[in-house]
């Protein structure tokens, strides 16, 4: 099959850019995960749906809201009350929820290509996303595997997890990807930027 | 006033020399030296033209007080109007310009209006442009004429057009406690607070921080107590959980314990480096608000106080101590309380001649006494300045004997020589972020001054803001003198002359006591009548005396008469550092997967809400109607493609899904079968019509709705709406997956075979894809689902895939569409097909309308309510002269314009509309240009002839009223 | 203003849309045209504490019910409006 394309453009331009005569504080990826799944629960089918999802998949999500699980492979976390974003490195994630999750346990929803995610590291990372987010992006207050949704303005919807102790992936609608993707780099020129 | 440079003292670097312009001439001045200090060290005295009397006016405060110093900046080619001078830290190629003044500061056209001052009195404005008619001029009449000379005499500076290179940003912070100011009592708060091991916020307005320890002779920890807060800044910045934010204004205090800040990041560099943004809008949540915003000073009013020359005590002090900045002639000083003896004292120090200290009070402290042997001249308790004397600058001040309690005068009027006046009518906590906060401020009579109110949020005040002046009473370990923190009850000296109670705006102790004669008595009149505290110091030096003075004039006490309400900002914010980046490209904006095709293919894209669409793929030459109309004539007549990837796209799942969808259409879903897609119509809960589309069933439990591009989203927030509040026990799931599909329709009477040449993997005849039905195959290699449906009324496919896959299957159909002449096409086209169909968008569908007016009655189940069936019966919603859809035919060969009016009468008078056009187009296949209209009676106008009105574009002529359904109104061409 | 969210913790209010005033009872939707009438057109207008349906639009999208006293904008209470199935958020 034809590889998705991305939906960044001329936006993309792989390099440093910025203010980074000092080095740069951040690099700026898309990482285009092969699957992006939303599973919903029913009010009382919570612990059925995540046991179903460690089943499955392997994925050990905790209940606590925005609470997640970040991995190489595959990464997981609570965007809403029952409610979970899962994204991995490989297609056919649906698939395997779908056999796994019965539509009385749950709904699971392919986001494949309907939700871009950028992944943004670096010591300046909690910096220039305390531009875009009113979201305290402390790592006390925001701890590894963590999950936020939020908006930027009041249109762009955003989940963000914290993947790294540096690192935060990002999932955007696709239609928006490249309106933010502009307004990421802008906000990370102070700080000098890598982008690859 | 004439200032000069101290040969020693002073925070300033003299090492460093910066060069900068005022009005056109080349200045030099310290790295730490203010706009203000820098000038008035060059013997700059005069610095703006008073508002309304155009007088000459000299610094008469420091900081963010001041109301005379007013400048313009030019930067970039962008003017700044308004700035304090006392605010602009100057650097090399600073260029500043003076206001309000016409030909030049020294010699002004406007000053006759000081002539003229009994005319421009409080209430100008009220007076003479709203009052009677006059002979045929009405008061409104002549302020039409007036209003440019006056806009130009009366007023600040000039804002300019130039566009604003400069970026501003916006950055959220979260800490557990902001402390705001740095003086002693800030930085005695922020230490203990960051010793707790809270993240801590220390923000100052100044470049420096420190506050008053900057030019206080004060000592602390036996050191002086600039050194001393210089070591706890250096301490703090250490420490990893403080972030120090100078030059950073706290401006708003809000609910939730958000403050709002401004932090002028660049404003005083020659040079911003790469992203750098001239100014950060700051929001900081805060667990707890530390306000140790320090206290302002107010002015005495007596006639000649706005004389340059006469300036606030602590402000002459600020100057000598931290810009090395000192009077050049004898001092005076005017005071009602202590503090004004240790700015003689600080002067003295400094290198300044005090002439005389003048006190309001018959005796004074012991302590204050020994400042004034310290500070030398003599020391006139029980004296008053009575009035100012001197030209540009002063020159002499009069006094005479004053007796307190009665406010009377006795004995000869003496002049004293002096330079500058340094007067001191005691101080006033700053309230202002404690007031934003909720809660009234209580007046202290011991201090005369507002404090504080009761916290109604998380927030402590300290120090001076607090209403605690005794630096021993704030820092430990600091020794000052013993004063008395307390003024005597007076800021007036009434004496015949122009006495200034409000610098920028030039309101006269007069001007309030007319202002009570007339009726204002309240507070909030007053400012508003007078405009007294409305200028961009938001009266900072004036409300205090001003509202003495209206206490005065009433009988009441100043705590009677209350002060106004503090509100945000504190001190004026550039507009552009509020909207930072959510303007110009910076916008939000959504791109289909084919946004890029459309461009690259030439289309002319439209804003379609945050969306881009293509309005037309023009051809060279060609004009928007040429193309259109080639189009959707292509459509017709062979096959077009449109992309329809900006419908909203919802997945309903779950095992109540077919449930849900049955509350919430109007029609019935719970019987569609799998594979199968039905048009559905939605009702707000009042009754009318709210949102149309397709819902395609893929599975028992799972379905995908589509609604309208512009009510996606709201669409989606109803359907989460009615099922959390309303049936929460539904099973369902509901997900915006508009992105997650890119749609093209493939319409005409060649689509099937463009399909047949590129589909695999399904039947596309009748039998397998029947109008409505749903299947799956692939195009190159990707998925889809097509189904059969039809806006245009052709034959028509739509097409879902991926969005990834978008271009790769959409150039896919092109290639295939390639022997029968495919056309894209765009907006305009898929309007103009859907107006010759007669099929309802959201410009007919727009709140005001029922199903019934559009004439989709046929849509409402008899079997099961819904959302709005309780409410759609109701009388006027049946009355037969609602406005109802219909088609409208040009009848004089011209366009019809969307919006006109719609009248019976053949006048281009005519006014009493009975509808209006909703929608226009040439339509190929009739020839004509038609339009879809609201016209009261609807249908039952059929047949007749009415006018097309649109006087806003000069529009007139007769058209016919028609059914809505133009072209093949039974559906033979889509059932193919 | 900032609400509690009990799933993301306390947001800024410009993350949520106003959805009503929550003291309203929906009437069924085959009840009589009287009931809904009162329930879409008749508001109470009170000063002081007040429970209103938010929903966190910018956020996990859970529809709330507030009490917010609409003197002081103090946010009293905010709990989900449907029963869902987790805990009040940690922070």
């Amino acid at each position: 099959m034809a590889e998705p394309l991305s939906p960044l453009g001329d936006a993309w331009r792989p390099g440093s850019h910025g203010n980074f005569r000092d080095g740069t504080g951040v690099t700026l990826t898309e990482t285009r995960p092969g699957s992006i799944v939303q599973v919903t629960a029913w009010p009382d089918t919570d612990d059925a749906v995540r046991a179903a999802i460690r089943d499955s998949v392997t994925l050990d999500l905790p209940a606590m809201p925005g609470s997640g699980v970040a991995g190489e492979a595959l990464s997981g976390f609570g965007i809403g009350p029952g409610r979970y974003l899962l994204a991995g490195s490989t297609e056919g994630l649906e698939t395997k929820l779908r056999a796994a999750i019965a539509p009385e346990t749950g709904a699971v929803t392919d986001l494949s290509h309907g939700r871009a995610a950028f992944r943004i590291q670096g010591e300046s990372a909690e910096w220039v996303l305390s531009k875009l987010f009113a979201l305290d992006f402390a790592e006390a207050a925001f701890p590894l595997g963590h999950g936020r949704a939020t908006q930027h303005h009041h249109d762009i919807t955003a989940l963000i997890q914290r993947t790294a102790p540096d690192g935060f992936d990002l999932y955007f609608f696709r239609s928006f990807a490249r309106s933010f993707w502009h307004a990421l780099c802008r906000a990370c020129e102070d700080v000098g930027y890598e982008v690859r | 006033m004439t200032m000069r440079r101290a040969s020693s003292g002073g925070r300033i670097d003299r090492t460093r020399t910066v060069r900068f312009t005022f009005d056109g001439k080349a200045y030099t001045g310290h790295a730490g030296d203010t706009l203000a200090s820098a000038l008035m060290a060059a013997g700059v005295s005069v610095f703006a033209r008073s508002f309304k009397y155009h007088r000459p006016r000299g610094v008469f405060a420091c900081g963010p007080d001041e109301p005379n110093a007013l400048v313009t900046l030019i930067s970039e080619g962008v003017r700044e109007p308004n700035v304090q001078a006392t605010l602009v830290e100057i650097f090399d190629g600073l260029d500043a310009e003076s206001q309000n003044r016409f030909p030049s500061l020294g010699f002004d056209i406007g000053a006759v209006n000081g002539l003229a001052g009994p005319l421009i009195s409080a209430g100008f404005y009220y007076k003479t442009f709203m009052g009677p008619v006059v002979g045929s001029i009405r008061g409104t009449r002549a302020w039409m004429l007036a209003e440019k000379a006056i806009r130009r005499a009366a007023g600040l500076g000039r804002a300019g057009h130039a566009p604003d290179p400069a970026r501003y940003e916006r950055v959220n912070a979260f800490c557990d406690t902001l402390v705001v100011g740095s003086g002693p009592a800030g930085l005695v708060a922020a230490e203990s607070a960051a010793a707790a091991g809270g993240r801590v916020i220390l923000a100052d307005l100044d470049a420096t921080m420190g506050g008053s320890a900057k030019w206080s002779s004060a000592m602390i920890d036996g050191r002086p107590a600039a050194e001393w807060a210089a070591g706890r800044v250096a301490a703090l910045e250490a420490m990893p959980n403080v972030r120090l934010l100078p030059r950073t204004t706290v401006w708003g205090y809000y609910d939730g314990n958000t403050l709002a800040a401004t932090e002028r990041v660049s404003d005083h560099k020659s040079s911003r480096a790469k992203g750098e943004p001239r100014q950060r809008s700051w929001t900081i949540r805060a667990g707890a608000a530390v306000l140790a915003t320090g206290a302002q000073e107010r002015p005495i009013v007596f006639p000649g106080n706005d004389r340059p020359g006469v300036m606030l005590a602590g402000a002459a002090l600020r100057h000598a101590g931290e810009f090395a900045v000192l009077p050049a002639g004898p001092v005076v000083i005017f005071t009602n309380n202590d503090s004004a003896y240790t700015a003689a004292a600080g002067l003295a120090e400094a290198g300044a001649e005090i002439a005389a200290i003048v006190d309001v009070r018959p005796e004074t402290s012991d302590a204050a006494r020994a400042l004034a042997d310290k500070a030398g001249g003599e020391l006139l308790t029980g004296h008053a300045i009575v009035h100012t004397h001197g030209g540009k600058a002063l020159s002499s001040v009069s006094v005479r004997r004053f007796t307190l309690e009665s406010g009377t005068f006795s004995g000869e009027t003496r002049r004293i020589e002096a330079g500058c006046l340094a007067v001191s009518g005691g101080w006033s906590p700053m309230i202002h972020l404690a007031s934003q906060a909720g809660g009234k401020p209580a007046w202290s009579e011991t201090l005369q001054a507002f404090l504080p109110p009761e916290p109604t949020q998380d927030w402590t005040a300290v120090g001076a803001a607090d209403g605690t002046f005794r630096l021993a009473d704030i820092v430990t370990g600091a020794e000052a003198p013993e004063l008395d923190p307390a003024p005597a009850p007076c800021l007036e000296i009434a004496s015949p002359g122009k006495a200034f109670v409000d610098f920028q705006h030039d309101v006269t102790a007069d001007d309030v006591r007319l202002a009570h004669r007339e009726g204002f008595a309240s507070v909030e009149h007053l400012k508003r009548y007078t405009t007294l505290g409305m200028a961009t110091d938001q009266g900072r030096t004036s409300n205090i005396p001003g509202m003495a003075i209206l206490a005065a004039a009433t009988g009441r006490t100043i705590a009677e008469t209350g002060t106004t309400r503090f509100r945000p900002p504190f001190s004026p914010v550039s507009i552009a550092a509020i909207a930072a980046d959510r303007h110009g490209d910076l916008r939000p904006e959504r791109r289909t997967p084919l946004h890029d095709w459309h461009v690259e293919r030439g289309a002319i894209m439209q804003p379609a809400g945050l969306w881009f669409r293509p309005r037309i793929y023009g051809d060279p030459g060609e004009t928007v109607e040429q193309a259109y109309v080639r189009e959707a004539k292509a459509v017709r007549e062979r096959v077009g493609i449109v992309d329809v990837s900006t419908l909203g796209k919802i997945a309903v799942q779950g095992p109540d899904a077919a449930a849900f969808l049955d509350r919430v259409y109007t029609n019935m879903f719970s019987t569609l079968k799998v594979g199968r897609a039905r048009y559905g119509l939605m009702l707000r809960e009042d009754g009318f019509a709210y949102d149309d589309g397709t819902t395609w069933r893929l599975s028992e439990t799972d379905f995908l709705m589509t609604t309208t591009t512009a009510n996606a989203g709201r669409v989606m927030q109803n359907l989460e709406y009615w099922l959390d509040t309303a049936w929460p026990d539904l099973r369902v799931a509901l997900t915006s997956v508009t992105d997650q599909w890119a749609g093209a329709a493939v319409a005409g009477p060649k689509s099937r075979e463009v399909l047949a040449a590129c589909v695999t993997g399904t039947g596309l005849d009748d039998d397998a894809l029947p109008f409505m039905g749903i299947v799956h195959g692939e195009i190159a290699g990707v998925p889809v689902m097509i189904c059969r449906l039809s806006f245009s009324g052709e034959l028509a496919y739509e097409v879902y895939c991926g969005a990834g896959h978008g271009r790769h299957v959409w150039e896919a159909l092109m290639e295939a569409g390639e022997p029968h002449h495919i056309v894209p096409y765009g907006l305009e086209a898929l309007g103009t097909l859907r107006i010759e169909k007669g099929h309802v968008t959201a410009t007919e569908i727009d709140g005001r309308t029922t199903a019934r007016d559009l004439h989709l009655d046929w849509m409402l189940s008899g079997k099961k309510p819904f959302i709005g069936s309780a409410l759609m019966d109701r009388e006027a919603l049946l009355a037969p002269d609602r406005l109802g859809l219909v088609g409208l035919v040009s009848l004089d060969g011209r366009a019809l314009t969307a919006g006109a009016h719609i009248v019976e009468r053949g006048d281009r008078e005519a006014r009493d509309s009975i509808g209006h056009v909703t929608a226009v187009c040439f339509s190929p296949a009739l020839g004509k240009y038609v339009g879809l209209a609201l016209i009261r009676g609807g249908k039952a106008r059929i047949g007749s002839r009415a006018h097309l009105s649109d006087p806003l574009r000069d529009r007139f002529g007769p058209v016919e009223i028609v059914s809505h359904h133009f072209f093949d109104p039974d559906g033979s061409r889509m059932h193919g | 203003m900032l609400i509690p969210c009990p799933y993301c913790g306390p947001r800024d209010v410009g993350e949520f849309t106003y959805q009503g005033d929550a003291n309203r009872v929906r009437p069924a939707l085959d009840a009589p045209r009287a009931e809904w009438e009162t329930f879409v057109y008749e508001r109470v207008n009170t000063a002081g504490p007040h429970r209103e349906h938010w929903q966190h639009s910018g956020g996990c999208r859970a529809h709330l019910t507030v009490v917010r006293d609409t003197l002081t904008h103090h946010v009293l209470s905010a709990e989900f409006v449907r029963p869902g199935p987790v805990a009040k958020a940690g922070s």
